[in-house]
C-alpha cells in the first residue's frame, strides 16, 4: 500500500502519463528507425532481403550516394522546395491572419472557408494541381492565353524548372491555411491594453506592428515556421502523385528517391541511406524545435 | 492533495481504459475491413450470378475446414477482377479443400507490397505479377521452384523464359500481350493516308494527321517501367538490344522520338500520360494513332463503340519489334504450396483459360489456344501476329535498374535536357555497371 501510495507520488504521476505514448514511440517509432539504420549500413538487395548473408559495409551506401547526381538533386531540390514554400506560405499566411484578425462582418466564416486547402487529402490537391498546370486542358494555360500573356502552352510539368514551380505553387496553397491559424491563434494572446496604450501615445500602424505584434509574436513565428519546415522537408504525396519525380528525376525529393530506390529498384540499404539523411536533417531541426519552444517557457 | 491523487487515478484508469478501447477499435477495424471484403466479392458474385445462373452458390461449399489459399494482383481493370473472381468462385464451388480468396494491390504498391511481405512473412499463396519482375524475386527467393509440375511446352518462349531461372521453373505464365499500332481510321482517310510501316512513312503519317487540335502519335512515356515498355519496341527495332545502345541504332532510335516531339507530332505530355491516359486521348479524338496494348480493346470497344480504330504492326526501322507483356503465376514458398498448385491447376485448364483471356482482351500464352483463339478479322488478331516479333524484356534479376536506364535517356530526349548522343552514352555507362 506504501509503495502504491509513493508510485502516486506527484511527481511520478507524470512518467505514468508518459509511459503509454513513450511504449507507442518506441514500438512504431524507435524500431525501425534503428531498423533502418541498420539497414543502411548492409548491402541487402533483392538477393538477400530474405535470405542469405546480409554483409555490413559501413559507409559505403552513404559514400555512394554523395557520388550519385539523382540523389545530390533531390538533396537540394527538397531544401530549395521548403525554403521556397515557408517564404510564400509564410508571408501570405501573415497577411491573411492579419487581415481576418480586424473584426468585419464575415472575418469568421471566411477564416473557416481558408481552413479548407489544408483539410483536403493531398493526393486530391495534387490531382487538382495537376490538372490546372496541364498544358493542353489546363486551366492555367487557358487563362494566361485568353488574357494574351502567352501564345504558346507552357509546359509546365513537362518541363524540369516549371515542374518546381508547380509543386511549390501546389504546396504553398496548402501551407497557407496552417500558417494563417496559428498566427491568429498567436494574435489573440497579445493583451488588447497594449495596443490600446499604444494608439494613445499615438503610435501608427506600422510602429504598432513592428514595435508590439512582431515582437510578441515571435515564439509563434519559431515555432510556425519550424513546424512548416518539417511537414514541407518531408513532402511525398505530393509529388509523387503530381510528377512523381520527373521529368527526367528533376524534382525528386529526398522521400520519392529513397521510394524509388528501395520499392521499384529493390536497392533496399540505399534506399534507407537516403531516408537516413532526411531523418537527420529533420532531427536538427526537431532538436532545435525543442530547444526554442523550452526557452520561451523559461522566460 | 488528496484530490490530485484521485484525480491522476482517474487519468490513469481512463488512459488504461482507452488502450484497451483502442485496441477494440483496431479489431474493429480489421473486422470491418472484412466486411467490406465481403461486401465487394458480394457484388462481385452478383455480378457473375448474372452470366451464370445454375452455378451452387459457393456459401454452402466454404463451410467446413477448407485450407485458405490467397492471391494478390493488380488489375484495376474492373472486368478483369471480375472474371478472375469468377474463375475462383467455380474453382471453390469445384471441391472442398481449399477456399481462395484473392486480394487487389495497386500495381504502383504491387512491388513495395511483395518486398515488405517478403521481410514480414506475410506472403499470399499466389502472386499474379509484372513478367519483367518474375525474376527479381525469384532471386529473393520467395517463390517455389515449380519445374515439372506444368506443361508448358506449348507455351510462347518468351513467356516461358520469363518465368525461368537457371533452367529450373517458378511460375506459369497467365497470359500474353505486346504493343501495336492503333491508328483512327477516318483521320487516316481524311488526311488521304496510308497505314504507316516503317518509320519515314508513320513521321509522314503522322504529320499529315496532326492539326490543331490533333496530335498525330502518342505513346506512354512516363520514366519507369511502363513507358520502357512503350521505348523498348521503337529501340529493338533498329537492331539495338537493352543492354547495348551506345551505337548507332541505339542513338537512331533516341533520335526518332525525339524528332516526334520537335516535330510537333507528339506531345510532350506523353511523359505524364499511363497507357490508360494514351488510350483516353485516343478514344477522345486528340490523338490519331497511339502504341498500346491489346487489353484495352474492351475498355475502348464499350467507351467509344463508334469510333472507327483498326490495329496494325508497330512501323519498323530495321526490323518489325514489339515487346512481350504480361503477367505470370508464381507460387510463394512457405505457404500453402499444395493449395496454391491445385488452383493453378485448375486455372490453366484449356477451358478457363479461354475465359479468362476473352474477359481479360489477353491472349493466351499457350500457342495451340492463341491461334485459334480470335476469328480473322478480330481486331485481337494482329496481336496475335505481332506477338511474332515481341520479345521478352530481361530476364534480369537486375531489370528494373536497367529499365530505368532506358526510361531515363528516352525522358531526356524528349524533354530535350539532352541529346540523343549524350543521353545514349549516360544510358550505356549505368547499364554497364549493372551487367558486366
Amino acid at each position: 500500500m506504501k509503495k502504491i501510495k509513493k508510485m502516486f507520488r506527484y511527481e511520478n504521476v507524470g512518467i505514468l502519463f508518459v509511459f503509454p505514448a513513450f511504449l507507442y514511440m518506441l514500438v512504431f517509432v524507435g524500431y525501425p528507425i534503428i531498423r533502418n539504420i541498420i539497414l543502411s549500413f548492409q548491402d541487402v538487395g533483392a538477393g538477400n532481403l530474405v535470405r542469405g548473408t546480409k554483409n555490413f559495409i559501413m559507409f559505403d551506401n552513404y559514400l555512394e550516394l554523395f557520388k550519385d547526381s539523382v540523389f545530390k538533386t533531390s538533396l537540394s531540390n527538397t531544401l530549395k522546395y521548403t525554403i521556397l514554400c515557408l517564404i510564400f506560405q509564410f508571408m501570405i499566411g501573415f497577411l491573411l491572419a492579419l487581415c481576418f484578425n480586424q473584426r468585419f462582418t464575415l472575418a469568421k466564416p471566411i477564416r473557416g472557408i481558408l481552413l479548407v486547402p489544408w483539410m483536403i487529402p493531398v493526393t486530391v490537391t495534387a490531382l487538382m494541381f495537376k490538372l490546372l498546370f496541364a498544358t493542353d486542358i489546363g486551366v492555367i494555360n487557358f487563362i494566361l492565353r485568353s488574357l494574351d500573356l502567352i501564345n504558346k502552352n507552357i509546359e509546365w510539368l513537362t518541363t524540369p524548372g516549371t515542374a518546381m514551380f508547380a509543386l511549390i505553387c501546389a504546396n504553398v496553397w496548402i501551407g497557407i491555411p496552417f500558417n494563417m491559424i496559428l498566427i491568429s491563434t498567436g494574435l489573440t494572446t497579445i493583451p488588447k491594453e497594449l495596443y490600446e496604450s499604444a494608439s494613445i501615445d499615438g503610435a501608427n500602424k506600422v510602429q504598432t506592428f513592428f514595435n508590439i505584434t512582431l515582437p510578441l509574436l515571435k515564439p509563434t513565428i519559431e515555432s510556425v515556421l519550424i513546424l512548416g519546415f518539417i511537414y514541407t522537408f518531408k513532402v511525398y504525396d505530393l509529388v509523387y502523385v503530381m510528377t512523381s519525380g520527373g521529368p527526367v528525376n528533376s524534382t525528386h525529393m529526398l522521400s520519392t528517391y529513397s521510394y524509388k530506390l528501395s520499392f521499384e529498384m529493390f536497392k533496399y540499404s540505399k534506399g534507407s541511406a537516403v531516408a537516413n539523411v532526411l531523418l537527420a536533417i529533420l532531427l536538427v531541426v526537431g532538436i532545435s524545435y525543442i530547444k526554442v519552444t523550452t526557452s520561451g517557457e523559461e522566460e | 492533495m488528496k484530490r490530485k491523487k484521485i484525480i491522476a487515478l482517474f487519468a490513469v484508469l481512463a488512459m488504461t481504459a482507452s488502450l484497451v478501447a483502442g485496441c477494440g477499435s483496431s479489431g474493429n477495424t480489421g473486422d470491418s475491413a472484412a466486411s467490406v471484403d465481403e461486401g465487394t466479392t458480394a457484388g462481385e458474385e452478383a455480378s457473375v450470378n448474372e452470366g451464370s445462373e445454375e452455378e451452387p452458390a459457393p456459401e454452402t461449399e466454404s463451410s467446413g475446414d477448407a485450407e485458405a489459399v490467397t492471391i494478390w494482383y493488380y488489375w484495376e481493370t474492373e472486368g478483369h477482377q471480375v472474371a478472375l473472381d469468377q474463375v475462383i468462385q467455380e474453382y471453390n464451388a469445384s471441391q472442398g479443400n481449399y477456399e481462395v480468396t484473392a486480394k487487389y494491390v495497386p500495381f504502383a504498391d504491387f512491388k513495395k507490397q511483395l518486398s515488405i511481405g517478403a521481410s514480414a512473412d506475410e506472403l499470399p499463396d499466389i502472386a499474379i505479377l509484372d513478367s519483367p519482375d518474375h525474376a527479381s524475386y525469384v532471386e529473393m527467393g520467395i517463390f517455389e521452384d515449380i519445374t515439372g509440375k506444368f506443361d508448358v511446352g506449348n507455351y510462347y518462349e518468351g513467356t516461358v523464359n520469363s518465368c525461368t531461372v537457371d533452367g529450373k521453373l517458378y511460375g506459369v505464365p497467365f497470359g500474353v500481350n505486346c504493343l501495336a499500332l492503333y491508328y483512327n481510321e477516318d483521320m487516316l482517310s481524311e488526311a488521304g493516308c496510308e497505314v504507316p510501316t516503317t518509320w519515314d512513312e508513320l513521321m509522314a503519317t503522322a504529320k499529315a494527321l496532326t492539326t490543331d487540335s490533333v496530335t498525330g502519335l502518342a505513346l506512354c512515356s512516363v520514366q519507369n517501367e511502363e513507358g520502357t515498355f512503350n521505348f523498348v519496341p521503337w529501340l529493338w527495332s533498329t537492331g539495338a538490344t537493352s543492354y547495348d545502345i551506345n551505337n548507332e541504332n541505339g542513338i537512331r532510335a533516341l533520335s526518332f522520338i525525339q524528332s516526334l516531339i520537335n516535330e510537333g507530332v507528339m506531345s510532350k505530355e506523353c511523359i505524364n500520360w499511363t497507357q490508360g491516359d494514351v488510350m483516353n486521348q485516343f478514344i477522345a479524338g486528340n490523338v490519331a494513332m497511339m502504341e498500346n496494348g491489346p487489353w484495352q480493346i474492351p475498355t475502348m470497344q464499350s467507351e467509344a463503340p463508334d469510333l472507327n480504330w483498326k490495329v496494325t504492326l508497330i512501323p519498323k526501322d530495321t526490323d518489325y519489334s514489339s515487346v512481350l507483356g504480361g503477367e505470370n503465376y508464381a507460387v510463394i514458398n512457405g505457404g500453402n504450396v499444395e493449395g496454391a498448385l491445385d488452383f493453378l491447376t485448375y486455372a490453366t485448364s484449356e477451358e478457363k483459360v479461354k475465359f479468362m483471356m476473352d474477359k481479360f482482351g489477353y491472349i493466351s500464352a499457350d500457342k495451340t489456344i492463341a491461334e485459334n483463339q480470335f476469328e480473322a478479322d478480330s481486331p485481337y488478331q494482329p496481336f496475335v501476329e505481332e506477338l511474332n516479333y515481341a520479345m521478352p524484356r530481361g530476364p534480369l534479376a537486375e531489370w528494373p535498374s536497367v529499365s530505368d536506364a532506358i526510361s531515363l535517356a528516352f525522358n531526356q530526349v524528349i524533354t530535350g535536357t539532352a541529346t540523343p548522343e549524350d543521353a545514349a552514352a549516360q544510358a550505356q555507362a549505368t547499364i554497364d555497371g549493372i551487367v558486366k
